[in-house]
């Protein structure tokens, strides 16, 4: 951990992230308004003593609604990605150590999935599971998942032919161990890097799918849908676009850059 | 007019410089003198991390954005480059300074066909046309002993071996005519004999033109055989500087003394005594190994399609006790006769090892793997990095059963003093281990196991000359106690009449010569084993300083 603070990217990451966190822990009960209580004497405002970021078009404060949505925002990035990732590197990994047949097998059938255009092939899974938040999760997590394996398979390959993974294997151990042991822990790193950068891929995914109203659904708070709902009146009240896309664009970064100074602290290399 | 001939092509005074780290400053070189003259060959010998390539870089004036040069002055013919613009430097170099560098195949640019890369040298630096530089292009490859160079200079760097590649490189730096030439290590990442071809190369070409030549070396051999003067720098430093002959055979300096001391001489046997004849212990009977099989598809839609192989109808015995050398360039197929006896490659053909046959690598059991173990050239890759030296080393242990659980530990700080190690490293991991100390967990390891023969696939070859000595004498010290017979396979001549009491010779995957280590020189050895043995000089003996 004092690795990870011991770089600027990695304390800006941290705080950003730290920022995020307590806005998804806390902001249902931190939010100075109701986020659907209408404010009819005072909408579309900008940013004011009386409404901190502004309101918007039924006059609901910003900055309450952006508070209420922060769990259900993050946690749509976290459950997709964590669904995704785990399942991509374990078949990333098994395509990997396994080689040959088995290998090719299964990555042309991704290759063929990673063919399609990772939003659309989201759209088809939501129309096809139909809408709601649960269903753009496992929508997102397998159009995820493809890309992972990919990236899992090729940590895992440049790590097999390692002189200790040779060693292992001339050792008689299991294969297991060799997985679990030799080849998993050092194949880690740039999955864990990929994953961090995938949860900012998934909320904004899980925005575009909430603006295109296949995601969440109103009256929901998700940061998504109020960019979408306000789309609209942008030009009468910018901040009700900017502050949810702000809020959006703080929370990829953070875990951008918090994936960043991850990796350079996972390096056992970096230390002296 | 009679200064500018006794002026120094190159006038190293004093300098210094140092990286700016997050610690602090590091100083790489200091107080660095260093004079040569034009015609002269002067080597700066030095191990991995003394500063060697750090000065070459400093004198070509690319340095690291963290540099700094902190004192004295750097002149070549005269122009100091230390003020030098950037103006002037893109004139300097080519024009009165090249280099030439260790890998030639990252040296050139692999998208460029050779003639070009010569081509546009000459049309920069010393504007010529377009034809006038193909035209000298051409020349200039001639004088390296490029039979067909017109035809070399359509061809892409992927598209000639080695040696050809090394002698574009070569050949570029000579082109402009410079005053000084760098030369960083241009002859390890070759084969022997291709070494000493290029190594003859550079004798006529610096004969031809005169230039001054700073010759960049960790081969002490190697130096002795092209030298004039010689530096040899330690930790930043230059701790001795002098005539090739006296540096090399009377050192003053104590460090020059232990590097030469290291060198591996043949007659300097380090050996265990020879086992008596006994039946063998390993037989490697026609094992071939076959890479890239192509598939039945491939085969229907490719009738030529063919697998490479590795190595082809290789026997070999080896007797219990007994430590056997098997030498060749790469791509010979020693390697991958390791491979196929640990397992990692499968092959065709027996192993029989301990009255058992094998045929197959699947049918090798945890019985067989314990008694046969492997250790890697790359220290840097043969150990987990995640892993601590002790669950390292505990890990054959528990695999094979060997000691009881409450032991493992205190086997482990034994197996530790037994390669000299303190105990203490058991929790340390292997990044905070020198290169010649993980190569020593690594034997540790591979000993852990208490194999009956141990491969030894080029472990020096990673190390420095120092380390290499003291790790082969680890090495034979650990086979004494243990009674192991060991495979070595190097490219080292001199280590190898050193250590092994046979010597098997490897070719193009075949195995052409195979004798007893004293008849290494006696006649109706294969031509091969001679023009290898021919290519390493043998280092002279030491005398004290005059």
């Amino acid at each position: 951990m004092r690795r990870l603070l011991s770089s600027p990217t990695g304390i800006a990451g941290c705080l950003l992230l730290l920022l995020v966190f307590v806005a998804a822990l806390f902001g249902p009960w931190i939010a100075p308004y109701d986020p659907q209580e209408f404010h009819v004497t005072a909408r579309l405002q900008g940013p004011g003593p009386e409404f901190l970021l502004g309101t918007d078009q039924y006059g609901r404060d910003l900055l309450s609604r952006l508070l209420n949505g922060a769990p259900a925002t993050v946690l749509f990035g976290l459950g997709a990605t964590a669904l995704g990732v785990g399942a991509g590197s374990v078949i990333g990994v098994i395509a990997g150590v396994a080689g040959g047949r088995v290998d090719s097998v299964i990555m042309r059938v991704l290759d063929g999935l990673l063919a399609m255009p990772e939003l659309l092939f989201t759209l088809l899974i939501v129309s096809f599971l139909g809408g709601g938040t649960g269903q753009a999760m496992l929508a997102v997590a397998v159009t995820f998942t493809p890309g992972m394996a990919r990236i899992a398979r090729g940590a895992t390959l440049s790590v097999r032919t390692r002189e200790y993974v040779l060693a292992a294997i001339a050792r008689g151990e299991s294969r297991a161990w060799i997985v679990g042991r030799e080849v998993l822990p050092n194949a880690l790193g740039p999955i864990i890097v990929e994953a961090t950068i995938r949860v900012s891929f998934a909320i904004m995914i899980g925005a575009t799918l909430g603006f295109l109203g296949l995601g969440a659904q109103p009256p929901s708070t998700e940061w998504g849908l109020m960019v979408s709902e306000a789309r609209q009146y942008m030009f009468r009240n910018p901040w009700c676009v900017i502050v949810p896309g702000l809020a959006i664009a703080i929370t990829a970064m953070g875990f951008n850059l918090f994936g960043d100074a991850l990796r350079d602290a996972f390096d056992p290399r970096r230390t002296r | 007019m009679a200064d500018r001939q006794d002026r120094p092509v190159l006038d190293v005074a004093g300098y210094s410089m140092a990286y700016r780290t997050e610690e602090g400053r590091y100083d790489a070189l200091r107080d660095i003198t260093l004079r040569i003259r034009r015609g002269e060959t002067h080597a700066l010998v030095g191990e991995s991390g003394s500063g060697k390539s750090t000065l070459a870089w400093a004198i070509m004036r690319y340095l690291a954005p963290n540099a700094e040069d902190t004192g004295g002055a750097i002149l070549v013919s005269g122009e100091d480059m230390l003020g030098a613009s950037k103006r002037d430097l893109d004139r300097l170099r080519g024009r009165k300074v090249a280099m030439v560098f260790q890998d030639p195949s990252s040296a050139l640019n692999p998208t460029l066909r050779m003639g070009e890369q010569i081509t546009e040298v000459l049309m920069r630096h010393r504007g010529m046309s377009r034809a006038q530089a193909l035209a000298e292009a051409e020349a200039a490859l001639t004088r390296t002993g490029i039979r067909r160079p017109a035809e070399l200079m359509k061809r892409f760097p992927h598209e000639a071996s080695g040696g050809e590649k090394q002698r574009v490189v070569i050949a570029t730096a000579f082109a402009c005519e410079p005053d000084l030439i760098l030369f960083d290590e241009p002859t390890t990442a070759l084969d022997i004999l291709t070494a000493k071809q290029i190594l003859e190369l550079f004798v006529t070409l610096k004969a031809e033109t005169g230039v001054a030549a700073l010759y960049i070396s960790h081969d002490l051999g190697l130096v002795s055989r092209i030298a004039d003067t010689v530096s040899v720098i330690y930790k930043g430093e230059i701790v001795e500087s002098g005539p090739a002959a006296e540096v090399l055979t009377a050192p003053r300096h104590a460090y020059t003394r232990r590097l030469l001391a290291a060198l591996p001489r043949p007659d300097e046997r380090i050996a265990v005594p020879a086992p008596a004849a006994q039946p063998p212990l390993l037989s490697v009977d026609t094992v071939s190994v076959r890479y890239g099989a192509p598939g039945w598809l491939t085969r229907k839609l490719d009738p030529s399609a063919k697998a490479h192989y590795g190595a082809r109808d290789v026997s070999l015995d080896i007797r219990p006790g007994e430590l056997l050398g098997v030498v060749g360039e790469s791509g010979s197929g020693k390697s991958t006769i390791a491979r196929a006896a640990t397992g990692l490659a499968e092959f065709e053909g027996a192993i029989r090892f301990g009255g058992r046959d094998f045929t197959s690598r699947r049918a090798f059991d945890r019985a067989y793997r314990r008694e046969v173990q492997i250790v890697f050239q790359h220290p840097d890759a043969s150990l987990n990095p995640r892993e601590t030296i002790g669950r390292i080393l505990a890990r054959p242990l528990r695999l094979y059963g060997l000691v009881p659980r409450g032991q493992v530990e205190a086997r482990v700080r034994e197996l530790l003093e037994m390669v000299l190690l303190p105990a203490e490293y058991a929790s340390r991991h292997p990044h905070q281990l020198s290169g010649g100390e993980k190569q020593r967990v690594a034997i540790a390891r591979a000993f852990a196991a208490e194999p009956k023969l141990v491969i030894c696939d080029e472990v020096t070859a990673a190390l420095d000359v120092s380390v290499q000595a003291a790790v082969a004498r680890l090495l034979v010290d650990l086979q004494a106690r243990s009674g192991a017979a060991c495979l070595f396979i190097t490219h080292d001549l001199n280590l190898v009449r050193q250590l092994a009491h046979r010597i098997a010779v490897m070719q193009h995957g075949a195995l052409v010569d195979a004798f007893d280590v004293a008849d290494a020189g006696a006649p109706g050895r294969h031509p091969y084993t001679r023009a290898l043995l021919d290519a390493v000089p043998v280092p002279q003996p030491l005398r004290d300083p005059a």
